[in-house]
C-alpha cells in the first residue's frame, strides 16, 4: 500500500465527506410516535387485554359479558332444568314424577299449578314438615330447605322451570320476586306443614 | 475478543424474547384452562373421551389426519334476532309493528332498540345471537373454536390446511359408525369426488363369517362374492375418535343462542 492511499484512507484529504453526528428528522420521531399512539389506541380496543376468555370476533370482557344470551325465557327454563336436575331431580325424579315414599310428584301438581308463586317458593325456602296432600294423596314429608341457600336468580330459574315443563303451565317466576319474599320471610324460618302452606296466599 | 460480552447479551436477549413470546405468553394466558360449563346449565364441557376415541386420537395422528383436515371453527362476527313470544293485550297492533321492523341479521344495539320498540307497546320478545362467518354458514359449527375444547387431547390436532372439511363437529355431522368405517375404507362410495386416499389398509377383507362388524358397503365397492370387509382395532379406535368429535356447546367465552328444547 503506498503512502499516498495510506494518507487517503485516514480520511485526511481535503474534500471528502466525512461522518458527523446530527439528530434524527423532526418527522420522523413525530410520525413514530403518531404511529405508536394509534397502535396502542388499536390494541387497547381489540385485544382484550390478553384476557384467555376473550376470542376475535369480541374485543373485550365488557363486550362478552353484553352479548351473553341470558334474557327471555328460553334461558331461564335451561338454566333451571341444569339446577332442577342436580338439586331436585334426585328426589323428585328428572321428569317430575316424584318418587313413591320419598317425594310427591311435581308433574301436575296443585302445588305447583296454582295462580301464584307464593306457596311454592316457601317450600324451597323454608322445607316441610309433617303432611301435606298431593294431588289426592298424603304424604307426611321432610324435606329440608333445599332452595335456601341458591341465589334469587337460581331459584326463580328452577320454580320457572318446574313451573313450565313436563305439561305444567304455570307462569314464570323471577329473581326479584323471590328477593321480595326472602326480605318478608325474615332469617331461618320454619319448616311448614300442609295446613300452614295452604293457609298462605297462592 | 472485545465485543464477546456484547454479542452474548444482545443472543441472549433475541433467544429469550422469542421464548417469552412463544412459550412464556401463552403458558400464563392459557396455561390455566381448566373444564368450564356450559351457557345456561351446570353441565360439564368438555366430556373425557372414550376410551376407544382416545386411542382414535393417536391414529388420527399417526395417519396424518391433520395434514388435510383442520379442527378449528373461525367466526367472524356476530348476529341477532329478535323474536316475538307474545303479543300482549293488542296483538294487531304488535304484530304489525313487528312486520315492519327489521328482526334478523341485526346489531346489539339495532336489536335492543327493535326489543324496546316492540316492548313499549306491550309485546314479549326474545333475542337470539348467533354466530357469522364462511365456517358457520357452510355448517361446520355454531361458534368459534376455544382453548377448552382441546382440553383432553394430547397432542391438539388443530391442523392448519384445508385439503378436506374441518371436523370440529363431524361427530355430530355423521354420527353413525358405518357411515365413518365405509367413509375411511372407500371415501368415494360416499362423495362421488372425494379427493380423500383410502384407508382400506386399517381394514380386514376375510371370508364371509356373517359378522356384525361387516361393512355395509354400496355396490361397486362391496368385497367379492363371499367375503366381507371387517375394521381392525385402529379403525374401530378411529371410527369413535371422530364420533367423539362435537365441540358446539355454547360458553362463556364463545355464545350464541340454543334453543331451549322443553
Amino acid at each position: 500500500m503506498s503512502e499516498d492511499n495510506q494518507k487517503n484512507c485516514r480520511g485526511n484529504s481535503p474534500g471528502e465527506p466525512t461522518a458527523t453526528r446530527s439528530s434524527a428528522p423532526m418527522w420522523i420521531i413525530v410520525a413514530t410516535l403518531a404511529l405508536l399512539f394509534l397502535g396502542g389506541v388499536y390494541f387497547d380496543h381489540n385485544s382484550g387485554w390478553f384476557n384467555p376468555r376473550v376470542y376475535a370476533p369480541y374485543h373485550s370482557v365488557d363486550q362478552l359479558e353484553a352479548y351473553q344470551p341470558k334474557s327471555g325465557a328460553a334461558a331461564a327454563l335451561a338454566k333451571g332444568k341444569g339446577i332442577y336436575e342436580n338439586v331436585c331431580g334426585i328426589c323428585h325424579g328428572a321428569d317430575g314424577m316424584g318418587k313413591p315414599g320419598v317425594a310427591p310428584p311435581l308433574a301436575g301438581s296443585e302445588w305447583v299449578m296454582a295462580k301464584g308463586y307464593n306457596r311454592l317458593a316457601h317450600i324451597p325456602l323454608e322445607g316441610v314438615n309433617g303432611a301435606i296432600s298431593v294431588e289426592g294423596k298424603d304424604w307426611t314429608m321432610a324435606m329440608a330447605a333445599m332452595g335456601a341457600a341458591l341465589p334469587d336468580d337460581d331459584l326463580a330459574a328452577v320454580l320457572t322451570y318446574i313451573r313450565g315443563s313436563w305439561g305444567n303451565k304455570a307462569g314464570e317466576v323471577t329473581g326479584d320476586e323471590i328477593k321480595k319474599l326472602r326480605a318478608d320471610m325474615g332469617k331461618n324460618p320454619a319448616p311448614a306443614t300442609g295446613d300452614q302452606l295452604k293457609a298462605m296466599p297462592e | 475478543m472485545k465485543t464477546g460480552i456484547g454479542v452474548f447479551v444482545a443472543a441472549f436477549a433475541a433467544l429469550g424474547a422469542s421464548w417469552a413470546g412463544f412459550v412464556l405468553a401463552p403458558s400464563l394466558q392459557l396455561g390455566g384452562t381448566k373444564v368450564t360449563t356450559v351457557l345456561n346449565s351446570t353441565d360439564e364441557y368438555p366430556v373425557q373421551r372414550p376410551g376407544e376415541a382416545a386411542l382414535g386420537l393417536q391414529v388420527y395422528r399417526a395417519n396424518g389426519c391433520a395434514a388435510c383436515h383442520t379442527q378449528q371453527v373461525q367466526q367472524d362476527g356476530t348476529a341477532f334476532e329478535v323474536v316475538l313470544t307474545g303479543a300482549g293485550k293488542d296483538p294487531v297492533t304488535v304484530s304489525n309493528l313487528a312486520a315492519g321492523l327489521k328482526l334478523t341479521g341485526l346489531t346489539k344495539e339495532a336489536a335492543d332498540a327493535a326489543a324496546k320498540t316492540i316492548a313499549d307497546a306491550g309485546g314479549k320478545t326474545e333475542t337470539h345471537l348467533s354466530g357469522t362467518g364462511a365456517d358457520i354458514s357452510r355448517g361446520w359449527g355454531s361458534r368459534h373454536s376455544v382453548a377448552v375444547d382441546f382440553l383432553y387431547d394430547a397432542p391438539v390436532q388443530p391442523g392448519s390446511l384445508r385439503a378436506g372439511p374441518d371436523l370440529t363437529n363431524i361427530g355430530a355431522r355423521a354420527a353413525d359408525a358405518n357411515w365413518q368405517l365405509v367413509h375411511l375404507y372407500a371415501p368415494k362410495a360416499i362423495v362421488k369426488d372425494s379427493t380423500m386416499p383410502s384407508f382400506a389398509y386399517l381394514f380386514e377383507v376375510r371370508a364371509a363369517t356373517g359378522s356384525a362388524e361387516a361393512l355395509k358397503l354400496p355396490a361397486g365397492f362391496a368385497a367379492p362374492a363371499g367375503f366381507e370387509v371387517v375394521p381392525t382395532p385402529a379403525a374401530r379406535h378411529l371410527a369413535a375418535y371422530l364420533l367423539s368429535l362435537h365441540a358446539d356447546a355454547p360458553l362463556y367465552e364463545a355464545p350464541y343462542s340454543q334453543l331451549a328444547k322443553p
